[in-house]
């Protein structure tokens, strides 16, 4: 079975700090890391490949660094890593992301599953995965806590909120998985020093056989107009008396009085 | 001249920051009330490919240089537990049997150290000798295909976990010459082969040191190591990397000890200020950086020359001598700027002020390198 997993390098948000006065992120000296999710699907297709054999490719877009992530994928043990690096696809927003990652898993070809994490901590859109589905046109199973292959069909358990799904779908599917769906592993030291032995493949936009108009900034529907902190609204604390039921009713009321509820 | 690490080092460092923050500090708390650790926590280590770092892959090692292995010590010393050392004695005896075993040896014993199965342990301290050959009582006297072993050592890390040991004994058929030392390696599940309860240690809560005794145990004489009579030689080696290896530990426990002092200033407030911008403060904590960055980059020089396979004896002494003290100042500067706080066991500065005091004592004294690093210069 052949999986490929999307990845996306981001900002290691524990050390990312805000410009109060240009409301944006300051990026100077963070250190990047694999979205944490998405190592959440690198364990998966982990799983997977050593109950079901195959192999394991990892996939990502973004500037030369990226390769630090695709490296990082290698040493946890996948076998492959390919690498979307271009001018043409810088300022990509979640569309034109789907778009390019589709394009190369169609240059791929050979596969069964797509594997993404269900979001990244940086945009927390969750829409590449899903979007990269439409792409390919085939069937989508969000939020997984569990997965299973059996006889060309892969079964999820979905979490819905305070409910679980059980989905089936016929491969090849794209699946996104949760932060409970397992614990990553830790990189053994013997894989960190193959992965510095293996290749990465780069494709550039040319690669891609693509539609230059599609991809990058140009190819991007969602436009970014402003980034800011909401101000904090300051108010009054009100203690309430009583047991707790008695406090709760009296706390009820007046959120009821405000009707926010 | 290069202090960059490589990329490969860099993620090296990074996985065993992530197992220890995985495995080793959930576990922490409760090693030190059981005084042990977890049966299983050789086979985490395996898995995650820690062991055997140094020895070639067809014996099931990893086949990578000794200064990745320090640089992993000092991940596990932040942890201020004692959880390297199963980890190291693993790595430093895997490496001294790959070094000076036999074909067979090396096929026999060095896979099981490898793969997690075995703890490993190395004995020459007896209740009557530390450092001194010619004062070793427990004897290995021929009998066919066998040496039968009797005797007792001391103080012997892990010699209560099933595996295998290197121990020092008097060759009993050697016994009239100078170089009368044979290094046997042993099955610790031997009959005859018994232990005391753990020592008691300072700091050192589940390190697991024991007494070991023999009564009539039987050893194969294909169990040797090296050449018999050559077991001082093979020791003074493995304890020069252990010295290397002890070294990364205490570079780890003195960065760990920095960090909660930081941590203790920013949040610490005195005056309605955090301590941190008290300029006193700010010259403990500067003192404190440039201290354990020494010991660092002495520490890697040892291990790259240990890579280089040049002579490492007397540097590794060099590390006895500068760095044990000096991490051992950084953590109590570091307790100091916790005040009472850091003299509570509520606070981690506590345990590693403690553990830092084993350094200049276990694998051998701080005292006895400064007379191997000195009778060097005169020699």
């Amino acid at each position: 079975m052949n999986i490929i997993v999307c990845i996306k390098q981001v900002p290691d948000v524990k050390e990312v700090s805000w410009d109060p006065k240009t409301g944006s992120l300051i990026r100077k000296g963070i250190p990047s890391i694999i979205n944490p999710n998405d190592k959440n699907a690198i364990e998966a297709a982990l799983q997977l490949r050593e109950r079901h054999g195959g192999e394991v490719t990892v996939l990502s877009m973004g500037p030369s660094q990226v390769e630090d992530a695709l490296r990082e994928a290698l040493g946890m043990g996948v076998d492959k890593a390919i690498q979307l690096t271009s001018k043409e696809f810088a300022g990509s927003d979640t569309w034109a992301t789907s778009y390019a990652l589709g394009l190369a898993v169609r240059k791929i070809a050979q596969y069964d599953l797509i594997i993404c994490g269900k979001e990244a901590i940086d945009g927390m859109t969750a829409q590449v995965g899903p979007q990269l589905a439409e792409c390919l046109n085939i069937p989508q199973l969000t939020y997984a806590l569990e997965i299973e292959v059996t006889n060309s069909k892969v079964k999820i358990k979905q979490k819905l909120g305070d409910f679980h799904r059980l989905l089936e779908a016929p491969m090849p599917a794209l699946i996104t998985v949760e932060r409970e769906a397992n614990k990553p592993r830790v990189a053994p030291m013997d894989t960190i020093l193959e992965a510095y032995g293996k290749e990465i493949t780069l494709w550039d936009a040319d690669d891609l056989d693509g539609e230059d108009e599609n991809f990058g900034l140009k190819g991007s529907p969602t436009k970014l107009t402003r980034v800011y902190t909401p101000k904090l609204i300051k108010g009054k604390v009100e203690m309430l008396e009583g047991g707790p039921e008695e406090a709760a009713r009296k706390c009820v009321e007046k959120i009821r009085a405000r009707y926010i509820i | 001249m290069d202090f960059t690490l490589s990329p490969e080092s860099k993620m090296m460092v990074k996985a065993a920051s992530d197992f220890c923050e995985k495995e080793i500090l959930p576990i922490a708390d409760s090693i030190i009330e059981n005084n042990d650790y977890p049966e299983d926590l050789l086979v985490k280590f395996a898995k995650v490919r820690m062991l055997g770092l140094a020895v070639p892959k067809e014996y099931g090692g990893v086949g990578t240089t000794n200064l990745n292995i320090i640089l992993i010590a000092e991940e596990l010393g932040k942890t201020g537990t004692v959880c390297a050392w199963p980890m190291l004695m693993n790595n430093s005896t895997a490496e001294t049997i790959y070094r000076w075993g036999s074909e067979a040896v090396r096929e026999k014993f060095l896979p099981p150290l490898c793969d997690g199965s075995a703890y490993a342990s190395t004995a020459f301290t007896e209740p009557a000798t530390g450092s001194d050959p010619t004062a070793i009582t427990t004897t290995a006297v021929p009998d066919g295909d066998d040496f039968i072993v009797n005797g007792a050592k001391r103080y012997i890390t892990g010699g209560n976990k099933k595996g295998y040991g290197v121990f020092y004994v008097k060759d009993g058929e050697l016994k009239d010459q100078k170089a009368n030392v044979t290094a046997l390696i042993v099955d610790k599940s031997s009959e005859g082969y018994t232990t005391s309860a753990p020592w008691e240690f300072m700091g050192l809560e589940g390190m697991n040191c024991v007494d070991v005794f023999f009564k009539d145990v039987r050893v194969p004489k294909s169990n040797v190591l090296g050449e018999r009579g050559n077991g001082f030689r093979i020791l003074l080696h493995w304890i020069a990397v252990e010295r290397i290896e002890q070294a990364g530990y205490m570079v780890g426990l003195g960065q760990a000890a920095l960090d909660q002092a930081v941590k203790y200033t920013k949040e610490r407030l005195v005056r309605g200020k955090p301590m941190a911008f008290m300029q006193g403060i700010q010259w403990m904590l500067g003192d404190m950086k440039s201290r354990v960055d020494a010991c660092r980059y002495l520490t890697y020089r040892a291990a790259c020359i240990h890579d280089e396979e040049g002579p490492f004896d007397v540097v590794s002494s060099e590390l006895k001598i500068f760095v044990v003290p000096t991490i051992q100042e950084v953590t109590r500067m570091a307790l100091q700027i916790h005040g009472a706080y850091g003299y509570s066991k509520e606070y981690k500065i506590e345990g590693l002020f403690r553990i830092a005091a084993h350094a200049g004592i276990v694998a051998s004294s701080t005292e006895l390198n400064k007379t191997i690093a000195g009778s060097a210069l005169v020699r």
